[in-house]
């Protein structure tokens, strides 16, 4: 996702807006000067500046500089490809939701079916073969907690499959 | 004397040697994966480390970042795409060597020159610490804010990206370090209500998302590296010792450079490569070579990213700073294993000192072994395709977030910071800054504040003592710098165009 540094500049500013007004809001320490909302209204105040800046296109010249280096190594961009549809673009959003759904199903489900379903959504979305997909959502959930419950102590929940160890 | 004894001691013991084996592995194939960087390997290792003694668990760190530095040339020699970005300096010029047919000499030069700027990195630490220990004993907060601040901008400075764009992320950093209750008033603050934010974020889910969940989101929307070809190769240490003794010079200067960056706050592996690459270019005697399968910038690189991760542990271990963002997810796990870091480490458990000195060294020598046959293996383990590795690392990202406290709201922040961290850097911002600024966020507000109500808000206590005063200065020229270098670009043209 490549936005234009006017739309992240100005992001950047407005954060820094809301975070010396939230700052300022904070209730200060009885008879003293410097309490915690200081830190928040400084920051605040370089955010605005900077994402100012960052809007203007003020610094943009040295990251320019960092691309054609970066470019002498790894080549040209190969970035440009007919894939780059919004729906391919949207697989992004894939492991983010993935962790979102451990977070929901862990404690219902238990730790070795949701991992099995990550692991099995994950893979096929960077096409692996149903057949590979299959058995590594069966193999490595029961690997990792094996090796976080068993031996590292995490308590994993244990849900509907509860592991023999 | 009795302490380096006593130092030996908690080293040879079973669990620290065995820590140090099975992480040196696990960062040979970490790091030679492209995509999953040696930051990443530290920060997944973060979950395991809690269930080990403090200096395995400092052991698991130091051994696992080496090794994944070294390793991330294999990819870079022989696919022509880093396996961690501190190879990246150097990946071309490596590559052209295998095209020629002389992998060996760039895998081996690679190998060795790590081992040994490890090394030297580590007899820097090891003079460096106590000296530095001692004029940090008088600092008072002043000069600590004075050390943090110039730790956030030197972050800013070598990121390569846009300045503006790099202190921005950092502010960022800071600003997410302001959630929550550990502030000089103990109100909740930008905790929004959510009970689970009052604690503040902590920094290692936010380390797994920015650096982990991230990668797999680019892989997961970039074409898959091709196959690598399988080849066999000629001895790995055969002609190293000859071009160590070709190339001393820039050896040398390649492990004082690299040690410098390591031990500027905030600066690390990936800066100490570049540097020294355009470095060894700029002062060779056949610069023309350079790009064309040259060992000579090679060497000096490997020798210099290798230097500048012992030595960043040196502001690290000194003033709980981070020298880079492998150092910054060992300070936590410092933090919890009881070895505040501080001044006073260096002479109230001086032999845990000794201790990590001797695992610096052991890791570097183990180094050699482990690394000829990862060399040898990586056909083999490059092979695995990405399909499976990833899904793996994102339930391991779980799994490894949980474990920190175990709860899982950590797992919403690893999603959301994954998501943070791709769209910043796809934007040109650099998220090493950011995070530095998450971890020194709580550091650098209190000396702030503590020494604001010392001086009764005046400014002007801050400049007045003398340490204060030299870092005060330092501070503001890292800030000033990138306007001086557009400057100084727009009086003059750039030379590289006339040499084109």
């Amino acid at each position: 996702m490549r936005l234009s540094d006017r739309i992240t500049g100005s992001f950047v500013a407005v954060l820094g807006v809301l975070a010396t007004y939230g700052g300022s809001q904070l209730p200060p320490v009885p008879g003293q000067d410097v309490g915690p909302s200081a830190f928040p209204i400084v920051i605040g105040i370089g955010l605005v500046l900077c994402g100012a800046m960052i809007a203007l296109g003020i610094g943009h010249s040295f990251e320019e500089e960092a691309e054609a280096d970066l470019a002498a190594v790894e080549g040209p961009p190969q970035r440009a490809q007919p894939a780059d549809s919004p729906i391919h673009k949207l697989r992004a959003l894939l492991p983010p939701g993935l962790l979102l759904f451990y977070v929901y199903a862990a404690d219902r489900l238990g730790f070795v079916p949701t991992a099995a379903i990550m692991i099995f959504a994950a893979s096929v979305a960077f096409g692996a073969r149903l057949r590979v997909a299959l058995s590594l959502a069966i193999l490595a959930p029961v690997a990792i907690h094996l090796v976080f419950y068993k031996l590292l102590r995490v308590p994993l929940p244990p849900g509907l499959l509860p592991m023999p160890w | 004397m009795s302490e380096l004894i006593e130092a030996f001691r908690l080293v040879v013991a079973p669990d620290v040697l065995i820590a140090i084996l099975l992480s040196s592995i696990y960062g040979l194939v970490i790091g030679s994966l492209p995509g999953l960087s040696a930051t990443m390997a530290t920060a997944l290792l973060v979950p395991v480390t809690f269930y080990l003694s403090p200096i395995a668990a400092v052991a698991t760190i130091i051994a696992a970042s080496a090794m994944a530095i070294f390793s991330g040339d294999i990819p870079g020699c022989l696919l022509r795409i880093p396996g961690t970005p501190a190879s990246a300096a150097y990946t071309d010029e490596a590559y052209a060597l295998t095209r020629k047919g002389q992998p060996e000499i760039a895998l081996g030069a690679g190998l060795w020159f790590s081992a040994l700027g490890g090394i030297a990195g580590t007899i820097s630490l090891v003079v460096m610490a106590p000296l530095l220990a001692e004029l940090a004993l008088n600092f008072s907060t002043f000069e600590y804010f004075w050390l943090a601040f110039l730790g956030l901008m030197c972050a800013t400075l070598v990121a390569r990206s846009s300045p503006v764009k790099a202190i921005a992320s950092m502010l960022l950093g800071l600003l997410v370090a302001c959630i929550g209750m550990e502030n000089p008033g103990g109100v909740p603050r930008f905790t929004f209500g959510l009970s689970d934010l009052l604690g503040g974020v902590e920094a290692i889910p936010v380390l797994v998302g920015v650096f982990a969940v991230s990668e797999v989101i680019r892989a997961l929307v970039s074409p898959e590296p091709p196959p690598l070809p399988r080849r066999r190769f000629g001895s790995i240490l055969a002609g190293q010792l000859a071009l160590t003794r070709k190339y001393w010079r820039q050896m040398t200067r390649g492990n004082i450079v690299g040690i410098i960056i390591g031990v500027l706050p905030g600066a690390g592996a990936d800066m100490a490569a570049w540097v020294s690459y355009a470095m060894s270019k700029r002062f060779s005697k056949e610069q023309h070579k350079f790009g064309t399968g040259h060992p000579e910038g090679l060497v000096e690189a490997g020798a210099s990213n290798n230097a500048s991760l012992a030595s960043g542990w040196v502001p690290s271990l000194l003033f709980g700073i981070p020298g880079d963002t492998i150092t910054a997810i060992a300070i936590g796990v410092l933090y919890m294993k009881g070895l505040n870091p501080g001044p006073t480490l260096f002479t109230e458990r001086a032999s845990s000192m000794y201790a990590l000195y001797i695992i610096f060294i052991l890791a570097n020598i183990l180094m050699i072994p482990l690394g000829i046959i990862m060399i040898r293996l990586a056909s083999q383990v490059l092979r695995a395709p990405r399909a499976t590795v990833m899904p793996v690392i994102l339930v391991c990202c779980a799994v490894g977030a949980f474990a920190t406290g175990n709860n899982l709201f950590a797992i919403v922040l690893v999603a959301v910071f994954g998501v943070i961290g791709y769209v910043m850097e796809n934007n040109g911002y650099p998220v090493a800054a950011m995070v530095l600024g998450i971890v020194m966020g709580t550091m650098v507000e209190q000396s702030f504040v503590t020494s604001l109500i010392k001086s009764d808000g005046s400014l002007l206590p801050f400049f007045e003592r003398p340490v204060s005063a030299v870092l005060a200065a330092m501070t503001i020229s890292a800030l000033l710098w990138p306007a001086f270098i557009w400057l100084w670009k727009r009086i003059r043209p750039r030379p590289q165009e006339h040499a084109l």
